[in-house]
């Protein structure tokens, strides 16, 4: 057996027995950005009192972990703040993690009781449908009764609350309905690798705010719960022992992946690309 | 904490059946590959069983079979569409000029759609954030490196065009700008998949073995 698995196995021990002790269950990510937490603050604070807040929920469940915490603590906050949530979503992973997180909101009895507004087929032309009618047949209740009073789509809503994943993201809902309700704020809440492709939005102003990396999540998760909360079904940061173990594991297999790639590296000779270019 | 799970006797199998699944993945690592293929095979039947669910119950029934029952003759578009959809299902034993029909309306809506989209939503408004955006000397120069890093990654693509030396050299600093552009999304890609890597291990220690809540 190679030698690395007993390394691993003994660094992970230690991790478990010392991480903790030194860290005092407080391990945090040593530079939390506020700048973006800000901003969906801000974007918070101007909501209207009794706001109605649309949730797309097209998270992924390879992706969700990561921003979990982060979607959590905006959905308590909204509902701390008197907002009425109506989720829906068009991607198929994200239906599934929409139906747990409102039967978890059910459970915990925060706030009035979600709208399901369902699963909407077709993607590009499911968005553009809902544009103008988003209201299931058979939605009751006073969310959609308030929603039905404003024309039963998307304009109804203060504000739209956008949890993508790989599959389907911000950028879609920005390209389908931000063109057609720009008048609608457009919050987006996405994995680390969505964030090259979503920070121009937030630029030119058709996002209003945006979290889309480890450090964005943990400053707003922070500002919602307080520094000191510990992980938590609502919502909170990863305790030091996961995230110690975590690192570790993944730093001894890159090192492995690295450490088998150097001699392969070595025999290969990249070709000119001068060369390249004439063939 | 995942917080999907009840507290009750359910709530602690589902746990148990997580972990262990978990765990079963992992074992694929030290080379045990039944245990990873048998939840292989869990996650295809489960994935295929929660598609025909949410098809027949979000879908087919509330959009297709309650409007048409309900009000068939009211129905204007569904016929047809319905039509559509089943020459799409017969492709097989219908001839080609057929099933061409909805396939081209198919393939049509998604292109003006999503190519629509993405001028009207991203191109124009990102040109025009770029070029007329008012913002410090610090933006100005972030926006001209852009632009050459864009032009230099476009000259790398221009394959059977007669180059010069000068070409030749910006088309391979070109590539190389490319790769480091993927190199950097892979970077990315690896903090998503780290942070996932962090919450199964949370799962395991908080939720299962409860010694890291």
């Amino acid at each position: 057996m190679a030698l690395w698995w007993p390394v691993l196995l003994l660094a992970l021990s230690l991790a478990i027995l010392i991480g903790p002790a030194l860290t005092e269950g407080t391990l945090q990510l040593a530079n939390p950005d506020r700048t973006r937490a800000a901003g969906v603050q801000a974007a918070f604070d101007a909501l209207p009192d009794d706001a109605l807040v649309l949730v797309a929920l097209d998270a992924d469940l390879g992706t969700y972990p990561e921003i979990r915490p982060a979607v959590r603590a905006a959905l308590d906050e909204l509902l701390s703040a008197g907002a009425s949530l109506a989720f829906v979503s068009v991607s198929v992973e994200g239906r599934a993690i929409g139906v747990a997180e409102q039967a978890r909101l059910r459970a915990a009895g925060a706030g009035e009781e979600p709208l399901d507004l369902g699963f909407v087929t077709g993607v590009e032309a499911g968005l553009v449908l809902l544009v103008g009618d988003a209201l299931p047949a058979g939605a009751s209740g006073a969310i959609a009764d308030a929603v039905a009073e404003e024309g039963g789509g998307l304009a109804a809503f203060d504000m739209m609350l956008l949890v993508g994943g790989s599959d389907v993201g911000p950028r879609t809902w920005v390209e389908q309905v931000g063109t057609r309700l720009p008048e609608v704020p457009m919050v987006a809440i996405a994995p680390t690798f969505a964030e090259p492709e979503l920070a121009p939005y937030l630029r030119t102003g058709q996002l209003v705010a945006l979290l889309a990396t480890v450090r964005d999540d943990a400053a707003f998760v922070e500002s919602v719960v307080g520094p000191e909360a510990g992980p938590t079904s609502t919502g909170g940061p990863p305790s030091a022992a996961a995230m110690l173990l975590g690192m570790l594991v993944a730093v001894v297999v890159l090192g492995r992946a690295l450490v088998q790639a150097l001699p392969r590296l070595r025999r290969s000779t990249p070709r000119p690309a001068a060369e390249d270019d004439e063939a | 904490m995942s917080g999907f799970f009840d507290e009750g006797l359910a709530g602690v199998v589902a746990t148990w059946i997580a972990a262990l699944l978990t765990i079963g993945v992992w074992a694929y690592l030290v080379g045990e590959r039944r245990f990873f293929r048998l939840a292989q095979h869990l996650l295809a039947g489960l994935a295929t069983g929660y598609l025909t669910v949410l098809a027949v119950r979000e879908v087919l029934i509330p959009r297709l079979i309650e409007p048409l029952s309900a009000d068939p003759a009211g129905q204007l578009l569904l016929w047809p569409a319905l039509a559509l959809v089943l020459a799409m299902a017969g492709a097989r034993w219908l001839p080609r000029p057929v099933v061409a029909v909805p396939a081209a309306i198919l393939v049509a809506g998604i292109a003006a759609f999503a190519l629509g989209g993405a001028v009207v939503g991203t191109l124009l408004p990102q040109m025009a954030g770029a070029m007329l955006l008012p913002g410090p000397a610090s933006t100005l120069l972030n926006g001209l490196v852009g632009l050459v890093i864009t032009a230099l990654v476009l000259v790398a693509f221009l394959h059977g065009v007669p180059r010069g030396r000068l070409m030749a050299g910006a088309a391979g600093t070109g590539r190389w700008l490319l790769l480091g552009g993927i190199g950097g999304w892979l970077g990315f890609l690896l903090v998503s998949r780290l942070a996932l890597l962090v919450d199964r291990l949370q799962f395991l220690l908080g939720d299962w073995l409860g010694i890291a809540r």
